[in-house]
């Protein structure tokens, strides 16, 4: 069952298209990777399919619901967590959450539940401009979480943190799609992508250029080749097409030669720059 | 629309405002303009609103007109031994001690000794309107015709009502009061919370909440009008004695409050940064208070200026119940011009809001 189905979804500004005629579906409980340079159209994408922006043309169905005429349905059913640390600086963690709860009539007893879910409920009544950038990112992610979404959008929920805040982040990603929430995600780090998502769908000045689940990707762009380095530092790359491969292979591990051995396929970046045309940090 | 979630964001703004140092300010500065007034100026309120002790066994026609004007109060005692000591004890403007059969004995000639006394610690302008006002009530009981009969004409035309001749200098400051703390909460403090919510990316979360775009500018709307109402509230129970007519005067008070709140909302769409609202806001108060400004007698051009200032609708229906001798029907236009002005500016400002999204 889809979660996600978009159909020539379309959006300009003042004549310019910030997403043009994309389509593409995510399945129920799948982490769908949403990859592309600043200003290739993530977030234009994610404001329509959450009922935040009306699209120009085309459709989309999110949780059921048609992202244009039935926003009102669709609200309850999605959480978001923006790009942009969106809180209430002056209000506590546990504040913050209070009145989202009351926003969407969730019971109140559902705040400390997320708080511990996400490993604040230490710090719960502390003022969020005293939280690290982490904190506040854990912060958004629980109040996303809040009403118990389907659906959950993540707008570069990495950026800016330290690897273990990353790393953390990125287990509650798994957790929650283990336990059936779909997760739409956008972010900048071709790593992350490939560990946590199974299709990534690559945007390009709006267009989506590629999808389909990284190893695939990866797979199609990259070389079937071994690097071998032997015990003197030479290096040997050993083509997987080659019929001899395997007797070259069996020689190195047998002459006690061999200190080390790489695949030499394509990382996800290398293929959205031979799709792309440029790398996502340019 | 939502009244939980409209409450939930008048709530979270309630609290959140009072936070922020600047909008904390701008709420507290007409209530501290108020408190400095009576600590500085502590019988401007009384200065139409006399009290005085009375010991008058005979009942005498002079006392009985003073009992009649609604903004004397007098407080009778037994004995003229009393009075003075009565002075003191409720810190009147003054005593007056009238000897029995005072009227006959007025109606004889025969000169009755009227005992006065002053509260001389209360200050020059409450004394000298307590002395003023004895003075009139003496001379007035003179039965012969006066020696000539003067005709006073204007040599310019009169344009202010009965009503409105009613109003003195001192019933411009509780306006003024009000006008400023409506105008901090109209310019500041509304157009600052929605701006808030804009630039710290804050109205996304709300926009992808179950909150709509009318539920969310509503909630702003609510948070201005409790804090108007409450500082209101404040204003009133301060100038308490200034208050004509409460019912009118509330009403006035009301489409006031909700008209300069709509003008904050309307600001708050059209602003982007706090830094705009904060450029604009100070031009912004000095037009919405000067209308409080006008009197009886202003040069006609500036009464007309005025007129297109939507505030000055308040300030007159404002003046007429305070004054006491306003009628609905008196107020009545003021009151539809507030009315029709707050329901063009609130669909204004949702016509914007709608279109910016």
């Amino acid at each position: 069952m889809n979660s996600i189905e978009v159909d020539g979804l379309s959006r300009t500004f003042n004549g310019l298209q910030a997403v043009d005629r994309i389509s593409f579906t995510v399945e129920a409980g799948e982490v769908f990777g949403f990859l592309g340079h600043n200003g290739a159209g993530k977030t234009t994408t994610i404001r329509m399919l959450s009922g935040q922006l009306r699209p120009t043309a085309g459709v989309a169905r999110v949780a059921g619901c048609d992202v244009t005429t039935e926003q009102e349905r669709l609200k309850p059913l999605v959480g978001v967590v923006s790009e942009n640390q969106n809180l209430y600086e002056r209000m506590s963690g546990r504040e913050n959450l209070a009145f989202a709860a009351r926003l969407y009539g969730t019971n109140p007893g559902r705040v400390d539940e997320v708080l511990r879910q996400v490993g604040l409920l230490e710090r719960a009544n502390d003022n969020v401009k005293h939280y690290s950038n982490g904190m506040k990112q854990r912060l958004l992610i629980a109040r996303a979480l809040l009403h118990r979404p389907q659906i959950i959008f993540l707008d570069e929920p990495t950026r800016g943190l330290d690897p273990v805040v990353a790393r953390e982040i990125r287990r509650l990603v798994v957790q929650l799609s283990t336990e059936g929430v779909t997760i739409f995600l956008t972010t900048h780090y071709m790593e992350e992508a490939d560990e946590l998502c199974r299709r990534v769908a690559f945007l390009s000045e709006g267009h989506i250029v590629a999808l389909d689940t990284p190893d695939n990707l990866k797979l199609a762009h990259g070389q079937k080749s071994l690097k071998a380095t032997l015990d003197d530092g030479q290096t040997l790359t050993i083509s997987l097409d080659d019929e001899v491969a395997g007797k070259q292979l069996e020689e190195l591990v047998s002459g006690g030669r061999l200190r080390t051995l790489h695949s030499t396929e394509a990382t996800l970046e290398e293929v959205f720059i031979q799709i792309a045309g440029r790398g996502l940090s340019e | 629309m939502t009244w939980r979630v409209i409450a939930a964001i008048a709530q979270k703004d309630l609290i959140d405002a009072i936070r922020n140092r600047y909008l904390l300010i701008a709420l507290l500065t007409p209530l501290s303009i108020a408190l400095l007034m009576r600590v500085l100026l502590p019988g401007l309120e009384n200065i139409s609103n006399l009290t005085i002790v009375v010991h008058d066994p005979d009942r005498s026609t002079m006392v009985s007109k003073l009992r009649a004007a609604p903004q004397i109060k007098l407080v009778d005692v037994d004995s003229a031994a009393t009075a003075r000591a009565e002075v003191e004890k409720i810190k009147a403007s003054g005593a007056l001690v009238i000897p029995p059969n005072f009227d006959a004995d007025v109606a004889a000639g025969k000169q009755p000794k009227l005992t006065v006394y002053v509260n001389n610690k209360k200050n020059n302008i409450e004394q000298g309107g307590f002395r003023r006002l004895v003075e009139r009530q003496v001379e007035s009981l003179v039965q012969r015709p006066p020696p000539a009969e003067v005709n006073w004409i204007n040599v310019h035309e009169e344009t202010a009502s009965p009503a409105e001749r009613e109003f003195n200098l001192n019933h411009m400051l509780l306006p003024l009061l009000l006008l400023l703390a409506f105008g901090m909460t109209g310019a500041f403090v509304v157009p600052l919370l929605l701006v808030e919510e804009k630039e710290k990316r804050t109205m996304d979360f709300l926009l992808t909440s179950p909150a709509k775009l009318t539920e969310v500018i509503a909630g702003k709307g609510l948070t201005g009008v409790v804090y108007s109402v409450l500082i209101a509230v404040v204003l009133l129970a301060l100038n308490r004695q200034m208050i004509g007519n409460w019912p009118l005067t509330t009403l006035s008070i009301l489409l006031g409050l909700l008209l300069v709140v709509a003008i904050g909302l309307l600001m708050g769409s059209l602003f982007q940064t706090t830094m705009q609202v904060n450029t604009w806001a100070s031009l912004a108060l000095l037009v919405l208070i000067a209308p409080s400004f006008s009197f009886p007698g202003a040069p006609v051009a500036l009464e007309t200026a005025m007129r297109f200032i939507p505030t000055y609708y308040f300030v007159e229906a404002l003046k007429l119940s305070m004054a006491g001798t306003g009628s609905l029907r008196m107020c009545g236009y003021s009151a539809i011009v507030l009315a029709l002005t707050f329901v063009t500016l609130f669909a204004v400002t949702w016509t914007l809001r709608r279109e910016q999204n």
